[in-house]
């Protein structure tokens, strides 16, 4: 066991409170599987500033939020799954989920190959590709930026869009730069962009895939979810 | 090796039920029903959902809110959250906790991980372009004046000091980090770090 037991119902506060550091709450997520010291000191921790939550003024809520999860809903129990949910401590972390994705080097180098393969039977050649994965890992599509303003997205699997909403591209040359849109898909297709004069892109560069309102991102910067991200490989 | 073994790992583990004790007796009775309703999911039965949605989803809406500081975006999290719900809903137990505080740890935490995962790359400054700092950081203090007047966690957090409640508040309710909080409340970062955790260490003591 990883944690001294007299730190438990410390580090089992902090992560409730959400306070831990990503790297931090990772480990602590990964010990909880086989620690039940520690889940039952964040299931008591839970329950301790639950109040606080229960008694948050209630939203007045618009029918439409049901009807979109209820379009949203996978059917339950097919074989598959069953065992995935089984298989898998229902956590939501998000962050990890992506950490991991990031680091799942076999899909990102497999896929890498594909994107230069794609690459290289053009004329014109793209000066860096990135390969976007979603929070498990699974290669969503490729963006091949060829810093002309010119930027492509094939996309590698079927997304379904609903009517009111659209994929967009997004790049961040820099911190300082901030996040700027490459472009809107039309529908779920891949397709080239006419994207805005930016910075060459660069080695290491992200690029992401985000869901948003119809028309694009009102305040331009992504504010959907992240459908796939990944980080740009200079092409030799 | 999977993928998802680390990702997943986390907030509601399924075996070795922890040794229950009388503070994680339900906070509600509501909370029975949400068992059920719960139950029902994990068989397959979308009204146990429904019926989760209509007594909780504006209740989780608002706690994504305070977290996210957009209602577009709490929308977005508490629909990924009842998704959630849904496909994991054979995992809970009442060994876990209440059913209620198991759904919201879900919102939460989806909350928590939009909030961090913008932060850290693409989303960045918006939450400090559209916060609106005065109001936001009152309604989150006033999250502790809303509590019942029984409410022993009330009772607690009254007596610590006014620093620590504050910062225990603006993480738990807000989503604030230990350097927004030492900003907010304008005290260095280590000093913030260890009041928060004396506060917590009181407050385990006064609720034990």
């Amino acid at each position: 066991m990883k944690y001294a037991r007299q730190d438990i119902a410390e580090i089992a506060d902090e992560y409730v409170l959400g306070l831990l550091e990503p790297g931090e709450q990772a480990e602590m997520e990964a010990e909880m599987e086989s620690d039940p010291d520690l889940r039952a000191a964040v299931a008591m921790s839970r329950e301790r500033f639950l109040p606080l939550d229960v008694g948050a003024e209630p939203a007045g809520i618009d029918k439409a939020l049901w009807e979109r999860i209820e379009a949203a809903l996978p059917v339950l129990g097919g074989s598959v799954d069953e065992k995935s949910a089984r298989g898998r401590p229902s956590n939501d972390n998000r962050q990890t989920a992506w950490r991991h994705a990031a680091l799942s080097a076999i899909a990102a180098s497999l896929l890498l190959a594909v994107g230069l393969g794609v690459s290289l039977t053009r004329s014109v050649e793209p000066l860096v590709i990135a390969v976007l994965l979603n929070d498990r890992g699974e290669v969503q599509a490729v963006v091949e930026d060829f810093g002309n303003e010119n930027a492509s997205v094939r996309l590698l699997t079927d997304y379904q869009v609903p009517s009111d909403k659209t994929i967009q591209v997004w790049t961040l040359p820099s911190r300082d730069m901030g996040p700027m849109s490459l472009g809107l898909l039309e529908g779920a297709r891949s397709a080239s962009l006419k994207a805005p004069e930016l910075p060459q892109p660069k080695d290491a560069q992200l690029y992401e895939l985000t869901l948003e309102q119809a028309g694009g991102s009102p305040t331009g910067r992504p504010t959907g979810p992240i459908l796939a991200k990944g980080f740009a490989k200079l092409t030799r | 090796m999977s993928f998802v073994t680390i990702a997943d790992a986390g907030f509601a583990p399924e075996n070795d039920a922890p040794t229950r004790e009388t503070r994680l007796a339900p906070v509600a009775n509501a909370s029975t029903d949400l068992e059920s309703a719960l139950a029902a999911c994990a068989s397959g039965d979308r009204n146990g959902l429904r019926l989760i949605f209509d007594s909780e989803a504006g209740r989780l809406v608002a706690v994504a809110e305070r977290i996210v500081r957009r209602r577009d975006l709490a929308e977005e999290v508490v629909q990924e959250a009842f998704i959630r719900v849904w496909t994991h809903a054979r995992q809970y137990a009442p060994e876990r906790g209440s059913a209620r505080g198991w759904v919201t740890a879900i919102v939460r935490n989806r909350a928590l991980n939009m909030l961090r995962d913008g932060r850290e790359d693409l989303i960045g400054e918006d939450r400090l372009e559209t916060l609106q700092e005065t109001d936001q950081i009152d309604q989150i203090l006033a999250a502790w004046n809303k509590l019942d007047r029984n409410s022993r966690l009330r009772e607690c957090l009254g007596t610590l000091d006014e620093t620590k409640r504050n910062g225990i508040l603006m993480a738990y309710v807000g989503g604030y980090t230990h350097g927004e909080i030492a900003g907010r409340l304008r005290i260095p970062l280590g000093t913030t770090k260890s009041w928060i955790r004396r506060g917590l260490a009181a407050l385990r003591e006064c609720m034990a």
